[in-house]
């Protein structure tokens, strides 16, 4: 990573250390949610920026893992068992589904994850004896570690912060090691790396499922700190929320993910003064920037980068051509 | 007996009215590896472009035709150069990605500039019922499955008999042979993006008055074109015509017979079903591997 | 003498169009076989039929012995069969080095002890060998994107040596290289070989690269073979120069 990023890098987490402390509940909880969401977003970066593959199901799997934790929280598991119950589940519903959506050629998985978020979505409001249908969770409690309890927003925040840190340290080694190589060739050249033993399709599918996974641990986190679940929260609004995060950040960028989401949250509250005209306005600069640069914010930092260090030797090009 | 004549006749005329937007979709999937996701969307426009003329004062078949007009501008030209063309240079993701952001946007336009209430949206014909063998079938379900069968037939002899049409799925087929066998591609491409403008406006016409004209249309209409064209198998117009009736057959069927709450979970079981067993669709061609 | 590649009546057509006829043949153990032919006449689709990315419409195709008829391409690069390309050859974005352990890590362990073991699959000192026997080290740490043609040509002719492969199939190695970088090339070639004792098939155009490079010839003309044996035998063969100059 070069300085610059170095620098940005060690701002942002000073920031996201000192910050809270000056906010009011409501700014604490939207970082919290910033923390909560990255999770999710990351997951989907592995899905679609490692992997090429669409996912609009990525909503319906923070349902799953809301759901889940909530459920088994109030039939008395501990909370650290819940949450990795979500995670595993996830990962297993998304191996399943995509395991014969992606022996094919197109962007079956698109589809097939759109029918099932809106399959989850039926069943989340229907089975009101499981999920309470319309009327949703509530009262879903903040978990206690050893007599630390999370319950307090600051104490909340820090505690999805760890465990963002903790995921984001597990996916980088993840990257670092030959899988994450593997998926750089399966998203640069499938055809090669094919001819190189790399099984593409076997890679994709993991992919997918670990991101799924990331969506549902994002799900176990966001049952506490919303405290209410109700099953319009995980559509597919929210898997459309997650998919514009990624590509707005910067997507098959490690840091795309904590951008976009960052945007995602914070876009609202500044568009207030648009008046609910914001996804509109929104819809609108995804568009302009699938234009211009595909690559999202992350990449557009990276290609300034790439000009500005150009910009002597450029000179001396132009003089001896 | 008699209901089930019912239901299938209003099957028929739904699933005509699936087999249309299904069709456009895979002409634009086949043409210019466009994947459309914002078709629902662009099924839900028109019938608001009919509203808007009329509430300027003109007669329900005036409003059609500048509707279609609109549309083949609009979800046409405009939406090929101004959405499609730039997009392709960079892939299919972003392209897709962009429909997806389209879809959001079409949506939104219309709830936040015309409203978010359901219109009502007149039909093709009085409604009037007769008889047929015991069951009532209304006119109106009879008059879009002659309109949606006159479609589909006239599309399918434009491709298949006329020079143009010949040209334009060769096109689909193989766009370098095409193009070296003189073939205007870029003219073909843009023919499907027309084509696929005036089958939206048609079925829009045809299916709010059923559904009522609501910004939420597109949803339920997008997945169903999506489901129609897989179900049909991807690469080939006539599977699409014949997914889109399977689909609204069921779809009716399936409100007779299964539970009001689960009824929407149908066409997606189904899809699941053939992704797993048939990933090629009913009359798909097995693709050669290429990966 | 043992036949590493062994095509059987091997029949691929597209619609109307019949690209490869009933081809049949042998690839012993040990040596360069070249394959050419005009344009259109098979070469490229045959190549495809043995490699995986196309399915025959009928016949079958063996390497020792094991029939791979339709195998996907990565199960049979773990069989040791490995690729060169004509286009498209390296992953711009990794280094040189990383493209070469990217080549060689899928043959080492299972995925799940991918995931836990070194970062770097215990291929450095392989990939440190091939970058000097390819000359390219000073390029080890460079992306590969940023290198010359002739030098990816090099590194894809590398990484499909990575693996130690049974069998190297090459796609058009000489397409679009200059006079030197080709000489270059064909040098390390045959270095390999000799070294490895490795087994070649090489589709190309380009005749001189050919015939300095194989031990054997075939030629393909409209999915046909048409002539067979020593370059300089196939050379003055009354068919292929028809087949040629008819084009």
């Amino acid at each position: 990573m070069s300085r610059v990023g170095v620098a940005a890098l060690l701002l942002a987490a000073a920031l996201a250390v000192i910050v809270p402390f000056f906010l009011k509940p409501f700014g604490i909880y939207l970082l919290s949610m910033w923390a909560v969401l990255t999770i999710a977003a990351i997951g989907l970066n592995l899905t679609l920026g490692y992997a090429g593959q669409i996912s609009l199901a990525q909503g319906a799997f923070i349902g799953i893992g809301a759901y889940t934790t909530a459920l088994l929280m109030q039939i008395g598991v501990p909370y650290a068992l819940a949450f990795a119950a979500a995670g595993t589940l996830c990962f297993a519903i998304g191996w399943i589904l995509g395991y014969p959506a992606l022996r094919v050629q197109h962007h079956y998985l698109a589809f097939v994850t759109l029918a099932f978020t809106t399959l989850v979505f039926l069943f989340l409001r229907n089975e009101e004896w499981l999920t309470g249908g319309i009327y949703g969770i509530s009262g879903i409690k903040r978990p206690v570690f050893f007599g630390w309890s999370t319950a307090k927003p600051l104490d909340f925040y820090f505690f999805c912060l760890a465990v963002l840190v903790a995921l984001s340290l597990a996916t980088w080694w993840m990257l670092r090691s030959p899988w994450g190589r593997a998926f750089v060739a399966l998203r640069e050249n499938p055809i090669r790396a094919l001819s190189l033993g790399v099984d593409t399709r076997r890679y994709t599918l993991m992919a997918f499922a670990i991101g799924s996974s990331l969506g549902g641990l994002s799900g176990a986190l966001f049952a506490p700190l919303v405290q209410f679940l109700e099953p319009a929260s995980f559509g597919l609004n929210r898997s459309f929320d997650l998919l514009l995060m990624v590509i707005v950040g910067g997507s098959g960028y490690f840091f795309g993910p904590f951008v976009g989401a960052l945007i995602s949250v914070l876009l609202p509250e500044w568009m207030r003064i648009t008046e609910g005209y914001y996804l509109i306005i929104y819809a609108l600069l995804v568009m302009l920037l699938m234009m211009f640069c595909p690559s999202g914010v992350i990449g557009l930092f990276e290609r300034i980068q790439r000009m500005m260090r150009r910009r002597p030797s450029g000179l001396a090009e132009v003089q001896t051509s | 007996m008699a209901s089930f004549i019912q239901l299938l006749v209003s099957g028929l005329a739904t699933g005509a009215i699936y087999a249309l937007i299904a069709v456009g979709f895979t002409l634009l999937w086949q043409t210019s590896q466009t994947i459309n996701f914002a078709q629902g969307e662009f099924v839900m426009l028109p019938a608001f472009f009919v509203l808007g003329a009329m509430s300027i004062g003109a007669p329900f078949w005036l409003a059609c035709i500048i509707a279609i007009g609109l549309s083949v501008l609009t979800l046409g030209v405009v939406f090929k150069f101004a959405v499609v063309d730039p997009m392709l240079k960079h892939g299919v993701l972003p392209l897709v990605i962009s429909t997806i952001a389209l879809a959001v946007f079409l949506k939104e336009a219309v709830k936040d500039f015309y409203s978010s209430q359901a219109q009502p949206f007149p039909t093709l014909v009085p409604a009037n019922d007769i008889h047929v063998l015991d069951a009532v079938v209304s006119t109106q379900s009879l008059a879009v499955l002659a309109v949606a069968i006159v479609t589909v037939v006239g599309l399918n002899l434009l491709l298949q008999k006329t020079r143009l049409g010949r040209s334009m799925q060769a096109t689909a087929q193989n766009p370098t042979l095409a193009r070296i066998l003189g073939i205007p591609v870029r003219r073909m491409v843009l023919y499907t993006f027309l084509i696929n403008a005036v089958l939206v406006a048609i079925a829009s016409i045809l299916i709010s008055p059923i559904y009522l004209a609501k910004f939420t249309n597109g949803e339920t209409l997008g997945l169903a074109a999506f489901i129609a064209a897989i179900i049909g198998g991807f690469n080939q117009v006539r599977g699409a015509v014949l997914g889109g009736v399977i689909l609204g057959i069921l779809d009716n069927l399936s409100a007779a017979y299964v539970s009001a709450q689960y009824r929407a979970a149908i066409p997606l079981l189904i899809l699941i079903v053939v992704i797993l067993a048939r990933p090629q669709g009913l009359l798909g061609r097995v693709e050669e591997r290429t990966v | 003498m043992t036949a590493v590649l062994q095509v059987e009546k091997l029949c691929k057509s597209f619609g109307g169009i019949t690209a490869v006829n009933d081809v049949s043949f042998d690839v012993r153990e040990g040596e360069i076989l070249g394959i050419i032919g005009p344009n259109g006449s098979g070469k490229s689709t045959l190549f495809n039929c043995v490699l995986g990315q196309l399915s025959p419409n009928s016949g079958e195709v063996r390497v020792d012995g094991r029939v791979t008829t339709g195998m996907r391409p990565c199960d049979l690069n773990r069989i040791g069969v490995s690729r060169t390309f004509q286009l498209l050859q390296v992953f711009p974005q990794l280094s040189v080095r990383d493209n070469l352990i990217l080549a060689g890590q899928e043959h080492r362990g299972s995925m799940f002890s991918r995931l836990i073991g070194q970062s770097d699959a215990g291929l450095t000192p392989t990939a440190e060998q091939m970058i000097s026997f390819f000359r390219l080290s000073h390029l080890a740490d460079e992306q590969a994107g940023l290198l010359s043609y002739g030098q990816q040509k090099l590194l894809d002719a590398a990484m499909a040596f990575m693996a130690g492969p049974r069998l190297v199939l090459l796609d058009e190695p000489a397409g679009g290289v200059n006079l030197t970088m080709l000489g270059n090339l064909r040098e390390r070639l045959q270095a390999y070989h000799a070294e490895r004792k490795a087994t070649f098939v090489v589709i190309e155009h380009q005749m001189e690269f050919v015939m300095a490079l194989c031990t054997r010839v075939l030629v393909l003309a409209e999915g046909r073979i048409i002539a067979e044996g020593k370059p300089d035998e196939v050379r003055r063969d009354s068919a292929v120069i028809e087949a040629y100059l008819g084009h």
